[in-house]
């Protein structure tokens, strides 16, 4: 074996030993850390409000309605009001009610509600009714998926109830009824 | 079918689908829009009478879908009711619709239409019914027209698909259609 052979692995031994380190050093000992990114939605920033127009079924009848949000954090206060149109009747539910939101930031905001209000019951076509109005409360659950920070889609199922007496207050009837809705929600601050 | 045939056809689903150059959809500008429109309303059994209806529309961005607020007036008079049979089917002809709805835009700038899907009102006297609600329609956007490139002109056509019940009959299925023109404002 020469002289010159004899070095040469060597040679590549000393320059892989010594280039080894310094390409580990530069590469990173961990993946730079991401900057962490805003959440889409996030409703401890500030008091945020919602117009949600929707629509669904209570029972066999389609509903119509709008409803005003005024959330700060996890608490939202509604404003709701919709047309149930029946065959031989109209009922138009309004009502306050109180959200608790289940998650502050992110796309899906699921959520818990209750509330109470008023029932109007406008007859269709029947000579001499008049309308009825009851006191009714409500309570369920939803969620709302948001799809820009401006817009989002919101599902709802209810559960209302009421009593009604007849006409002459002997007798009190306690009615259920449940509702399944889909909307849109515009958001703004 | 010969290559010929095929190419021309590829060619004329491409001229239909694509935007023209430069139009750049007024979709990816704006995210809103109001509209009024005017045209007529066929309302199953009663005739044909005139109609206006106010549009509202948010583009979902980033996507072809977009959806609709609208409310319309319009009116049930009939003359063969009022002169023939002298009958008052309704406590009065005003109708009034609302519909909310969804749509699809796979071409703003091209020539396909949108298509709608949705659900509505229809208000008939002192009646209402629940409809679904079937369209099609078309923005087309006007660059410049009045110094403005927020403006453009849109149709519409719309089947409002409900169950009636007329002095006491059986429901049957009526199928109300309505066809507009408007001016459309984005924002």
């Amino acid at each position: 074996m020469s002289v010159s052979s004899s070095i040469r692995p060597a040679l590549i031994a000393a320059a892989i030993l010594i280039t080894t380190p310094l390409y580990g050093q530069n590469s990173p000992a961990s993946p730079a850390a991401e900057a962490p990114r805003a959440p889409l939605i996030d409703l401890n920033e500030s008091v945020a409000f919602e117009v949600c127009p929707h629509t669904g079924m209570m029972g066999s009848s389609g509903t119509f309605g709008l409803k005003l949000m005024m959330t700060y954090s996890s608490f939202s206060l509604e404003l709701a009001g919709e047309q149930v149109i029946g065959r031989t009747a109209n009922l138009y539910p309004v009502s306050i009610n109180a959200v608790l939101n289940l998650a502050t930031h992110g796309r899906l905001i699921p959520y818990g509600a209750v509330g109470a209000g008023l029932w109007l019951t406008v007859p269709v076509n029947a000579l001499g009714a008049e309308t009825v109005s009851t006191l009714g409360m409500n309570f369920g659950g939803g969620a709302r998926f948001f799809i820009t920070r401006a817009f989002g889609i919101r599902l709802e199922a209810k559960q209302y109830f009421t009593t009604i007496s007849d006409s002459r207050g002997l007798k009190n009837d306690l009615l259920f009824f449940q509702e399944v809705s889909v909307g849109a929600t515009f958001f703004f601050h | 079918m010969t290559t010929t045939t095929l190419l021309s056809r590829g060619a004329l689903f491409l001229a239909l689908v694509a935007p023209p150059a430069g139009s750049a959809g007024a979709q990816a500008r704006y995210e809103q829009s109001l509209s009024l429109s005017a045209g007529l309303y066929a309302a199953s059994g009663f005739g044909t009478n005139f109609y206006t209806s106010g549009r509202y529309d948010y583009f979902i961005p980033g996507t072809r879908w977009f959806i609709e607020g609208s409310l319309g007036v319009g009116s049930l008079t009939s003359k063969v009711m009022s002169s023939v049979t002298k009958a008052q089917i309704f406590t009065s002809d005003n109708l009034v619709t609302y519909e909310f709805a969804g749509a699809f835009d796979y071409a703003p700038g091209g020539a396909l239409p949108f298509f709608l899907f949705g659900v509505g009102g229809v208000r008939e006297g002192e009646e209402t019914h629940f409809a679904g609600v079937l369209g099609i329609g078309k923005r087309v956007a006007l660059p410049g027209f009045l110094g403005s490139n927020a403006l453009g002109f849109r149709y519409d056509i719309r089947d409002q698909i409900f169950s009636q019940v007329i002095n006491h009959s059986d429901p049957f299925i009526v199928h109300n259609i309505t066809a507009t023109l408007g001016l459309q404002i984005y924002f």
